[in-house]
């Protein structure tokens, strides 16, 4: 059986100064066992991300965060996609995310957030319906009078 | 026999080991405590005549923040300071650069000029108490200890006086954490060996180096891997200072290593036990060095923070202090517990004191400071302890085929073996290999989670007025020369540490530093993808 995630291009990303890897690393291996194409960019500041994601046209954003500076730079994130004219793409976030910063950022417009000691399986099948719903919600606006 | 079970990295695990279950010569191996091969502790007598170092990490804000919480601790019964610098910090970026601003003050303190040290440690009385730097990449390690040193002498002490240790670890640097513009392994490295150098002429009392096994495994290393990096890393900078001409008498007796207890309590035993017979092997085995005193693995222990889970967070109280038993029954020279909410946020008052007093919970309550080495002569722990040592020998001789420690953080090795062995603990949380509480298993039922650290505010503003402060304060010119005579020596192969206490003398900045470093020593993109 395909999944919505076969095939699709990732990019995933680190922010700031936040020193850790291993979740960023974990999570695209897990992207690309489930078949997608994962573009990892290390560090990057959010107008960097913006550019890249221009260039690669992913269907999902990965963002790692652990260090606490999430309430800044993903924010920032959104702001650089929206002014790049790609702030539809699905934005997630994964890391030490206390449960009220994470309902910000979903507010805010995130997609998915998903803390320490989420489980592969759950995370990979939220992630299928969220590159799902973003999909039937761009075609969608593909048939819509321009 | 029911399956098969093994220990968290692998080992199988007899259901009931008995004297068949040890192989022969066990005496051999595990000598007496406080002598050769140290596999049943450093001291004859351990903890009842001196307790271990009771060190709890800290670290956020400004420096008037944390030397708050520094003296707090120490009221409250920490016996030595375990200080952590923010992100920005550890890799020598100042608190003004663009992409820093997001990260000052977390994760640890800002520091940007010299007067941050001189705050830092306000109070403290420096000749007495001995302070970790957790400053773990040795592209921060050398200016600041450049800074603590100037910051302790205008306070009348003298560098003979100072306790303490710098973590200083390439490794962190170009495989463990990650920033932009890593320094390239082999610069790294020289930076370390460079700072133990001058440590080994003139500070008599510092650890100029923590070999942080800690990271590694918190990066995804089982405990053979994480043994066998450790021990790989403290061998090549034993031959380095050789190298250089220092006899290892002079140097070895301060070498000091930092470990991970994990959660595999017999495991973790083991591997404490198997680490100091290995590393004691070496130095007299290799090196011909016959000095127990040189022969000595000193280590301190943190709790594991990647076992701690956000879901039933008070929870994490009750698998550190199952860690830190096990450091504890391991020998360990140091401790920190970590605080119940770090899968969350950098500990709050309540959590930071809660681990303090899981210390003493142990030292007082438990009993086990009664005795050394417990375990010893347990058929279980000592099979694990001799099986552990294989496995970690096994590892050490894929390093030495790949080329060592420095090459195999150049060529990736150590980046594919970390990722993939993070992978695979992963896959068995998801297999159900492995049984994690609030993760995959025990999952139902209410859950308050803790309101998270409030890091003051305003810390990134400070830190900029204070960079202003000083580099209106200062002699640009004088500044300027101190810059280029550090970048000279960087690209050189002298000794970098005189040439950095010259330019802490002319207010460099910590960024200034770091910018030195970089372009005189060069960047990596790490290969970790």
């Amino acid at each position: 059986m395909v999944t919505p995630l076969e095939g699709r291009k990732a990019v995933i990303a680190k922010l700031g100064m936040d020193a850790h890897w291993r979740g960023a690393i974990v999570i695209a291996n897990a992207l690309r066992d489930a078949g997608m194409e994962v573009v990892y960019l290390g560090h990057v500041t959010p107008a960097e991300l913006a550019v890249v994601v221009v260039q690669e046209d992913p269907i999902l954003i990965g963002l790692s965060a652990l260090s606490g500076n999430h309430l800044t730079e993903v924010p920032a994130v959104l702001d650089a996609l929206a002014s790049h004219g790609v702030g539809d793409i699905a934005v997630v976030v994964g890391g030490a995310i206390p449960d009220p910063d994470a309902a910000s950022l979903l507010e805010r417009g995130v997609a998915g957030v998903f803390p320490t000691g989420s489980a592969l399986g759950p995370l990979l099948d939220d992630l299928a319906r969220i590159v799902s719903e973003r999909e039937a919600r761009g075609s969608l606006a593909d048939e819509l009078p321009r | 026999m029911g399956t098969v079970r093994t220990t968290a990295s692998g080992i199988p695990v007899p259901v009931c080991a008995g004297p068949s279950t040890v192989a022969p010569g066990l005496e051999d191996r595990l000598g007496e405590p406080g002598g050769f091969p140290f596999t049943r502790g450093l001291h004859e007598v351990m903890y009842r005549e001196r307790p271990w170092t009771i060190r709890q990490l800290a670290g956020f804000g400004s420096a008037a923040d944390t030397n708050e919480r520094y003296r707090l601790l120490l009221r409250q019964g920490a016996t030595g300071i375990n200080g952590v610098f923010d992100y920005p910090s550890l890799r020598a970026f100042g608190s003004d650069d663009e992409r820093a601003a997001s990260d000052v003050g977390r994760g640890g303190v800002a520091v940007d000029v010299i007067d941050d040290f001189e705050d830092l440690f306000a109070g403290i009385p420096l000749a007495d108490v001995s302070v970790s730097l957790v400053s773990s990449q040795p592209i921060g390690a050398v200016p600041h200890l450049a800074m603590y040193l100037r910051a302790a002498q205008r306070r009348g002490v003298d560098l003979h006086q100072l306790a303490g240790t710098s973590q200083n670890d390439f490794l962190m640097e170009t495989a463990i954490t990650i920033a932009p513009l890593a320094l390239p392994p082999q610069a790294s490295f020289r930076l370390e060996c460079d700072l133990v150098e001058f440590a080994t002429l003139h500070l008599p009392r510092w650890n100029p180096l923590s070999v942080t096994g800690y990271n590694y495994r918190e990066a995804g290393a089982e405990a053979p891997l994480e043994m066998a990096l450790v021990l790989a890393h403290g061998r090549a900078v034993a031959c380095e200072l050789i190298r250089r001409g220092h006899a290892p008498e002079a140097f070895l007796p301060r070498l000091s290593f930092f470990l991970c207890a994990h959660n595999d309590f017999f495991e973790e035993i083991a591997k404490f036990r198997a680490i100091r017979r290995m590393w004691s092997h070496w130095v007299r085995d290799e090196l011909g060095v016959a000095d127990e005193r040189c022969q000595r693995f000193r280590f301190h222990t943190q709790t594991s923070g990647v076992t701690n889970v956000s879901r039933f967070a008070h929870v994490n109280i009750a698998r550190s202090a199952l860690q830190a038993l096990a450091a504890v029954m391991g020998g360990t020279q140091s401790l920190h517990v970590n605080g119940y909410d770090e899968a969350l946020s950098i500990p709050t008052e309540h959590a930071a004191l809660t681990a303090l007093r899981t210390q003493y919970v142990l030292l007082h309550e438990s009993g086990v400071a009664s005795a050394t080495d417990p375990l010893g002569g347990s058929w279980l722990v000592e099979h694990l302890t001799d099986e552990i040592e294989q496995a970690a020998e096994q590892v050490l001789a894929q390093i030495e085929t790949h080329g060592g420690i420095v090459a195999s953080t150049e060529n990736g090795w150590v980046h594919r073996e970390l990722a993939r062995q993070a992978f695979d603990h992963q896959r068995a949380l998801e297999d159900g290999t492995r049984l994690v509480v609030g993760v995959n298993t025990q999952l139902e039922g209410p859950d308050e989670q803790p309101a998270p650290f409030p890091l003051p505010s305003g810390t990134v503003e400070g830190q900029r007025a204070r960079i202003a402060t000083v580099l209106e304060r200062r002699d640009s010119g004088r500044a300027e020369q101190a810059l280029a005579c550090l970048a000279e020596v960087c690209r050189s192969d002298e000794n970098v540490m005189d040439a950095a206490l010259r330019a802490v003398d002319a207010d460099v900045t910590l960024g200034e530093f770091g910018q030195v470093f970089r372009s005189a020593l060069g960047t990596w993109e790490f290969p970790l993808w």
